[in-house]
């Protein structure tokens, strides 16, 4: 059996390999949910096809808009898919030193009640 | 089925919001009581793994695709539902912030659809299942579907009272499609869970019934 060292490398690394294929082979199709929006906003059949220009945000009511460092996994037109893995690895490493992280502090916390 | 910001209202996001804390709160309670040495390293894979699947649309037919959530498999691998709350908040945080994937006052109604209905839906109907069927891979791909088509009902329902979708066309529209992207949901997940028990069967929860003689 593999040790928790190999298993974490080992997962990281498959996780890596997924998210960058999937900059290649991931469906531009919209989500369920942005494709209900379309098709209650009438741009879209239920079970028809999803039009190249349709926008579903466009029967949001919310005033609130952020603006995000790498938009929809991009750095942006000129980077083109090199952009895109740029931003799957940042995104995959960051939730990797994220998740640990906050698992580090929240055991931290509970040795120091003791 | 992350929200956009433009899809509900701040005061109706605001309770979404205050829902998810109160669930968030109670993960960091279980983090703090489940936390190990072996633990942590399965914990941050899972959420390296759904970060990276969740970028994987696959397409679903009806102009659609759709992507593993991955509550079901957290919540099933670490044997309880708050492992989902723990894991897809954190992932969300970071699809929120840094692609502006899910918006930032509806977080909590992406926590409460994916991290919380998905991880309880995922759990105990895996549970459940588990008794009757008696196979891990076959239930925890049914409690996955069903862990995918509930939030998606989940969040229909919260785009009516936005008024955002109508209730019956946004139930029906958001119904159908994550009724098929729940099959994703299903496969994936029961084909982790096969892959983790031939990897590390002692870090798989007991209750799934593969841990090594």
């Amino acid at each position: 059996m593999i040790d928790n060292k190999t298993f974490l490398i080992g997962g990281v690394l498959l996780a890596l390999v997924i998210g960058i294929v999937a900059v290649f082979l991931a469906s531009g199709d919209p989500d369920g949910l942005e494709s209900t929006a379309l098709v209650v906003s009438g741009q879209k059949d239920l079970t028809g096809l999803s039009p190249e220009d349709g926008d579903p945000e466009v029967i949001g009511t919310g005033s609130f808009a952020y603006e995000s460092p790498m938009p929809d996994y991009s750095l942006g037109e000129e980077l083109g898919s090199t952009g895109n893995m740029i931003a799957i690895v940042v995104g995959t490493l960051l939730t990797l030193l994220v998740v640990l992280g906050a698992s580090y502090i929240i055991r931290m916390s509970k040795q120091g009640q003791y | 089925m992350h929200i956009p910001d433009a899809f509900i209202p701040l005061p109706q996001a605001a309770v979404y919001w205050i829902i998810a804390l109160v669930f968030l709160g109670l993960a960091v309670r279980w983090a703090r009581s489940e936390l190990n040495e072996d633990k942590i390293p399965l914990i941050a894979v899972l959420a390296a793994g759904i970060f990276a699947l969740q970028s994987f649309n696959l397409p679903v037919s009806m102009g659609t695709s759709g992507h593993l959530v991955g509550g079901a498999l957290a919540a099933i691998v670490l044997g309880s539902p708050f492992a989902a709350v723990f894991i897809l908040t954190l992932v969300l945080i970071i699809q929120g912030f840094i692609f502006g994937d899910g918006g930032i006052t509806v977080m909590g109604a992406n926590i409460l659809n994916m991290g919380v209905i998905g991880g309880f839906v995922g759990y105990y109907s895996f549970q459940g299942l588990l008794k009757v069927v008696k196979n891990p891979y076959i239930s925890s791909a049914f409690a996955a579907w069903l862990a995918c088509l509930i939030p998606a009902l989940a969040c229909a329902i919260e785009m009516a009272i936005a008024g955002t979708f109508p209730l019956v066309p946004g139930l029906v529209a958001m119904g159908i499609y994550h009724a098929i992207i729940g099959v994703i949901e299903g496969i994936v997940t029961a084909v982790i869970i096969y892959v983790l028990a031939m990897a590390r069967p002692d870090l798989v929860d007991t209750s799934v019934g593969v841990t090594s003689a």
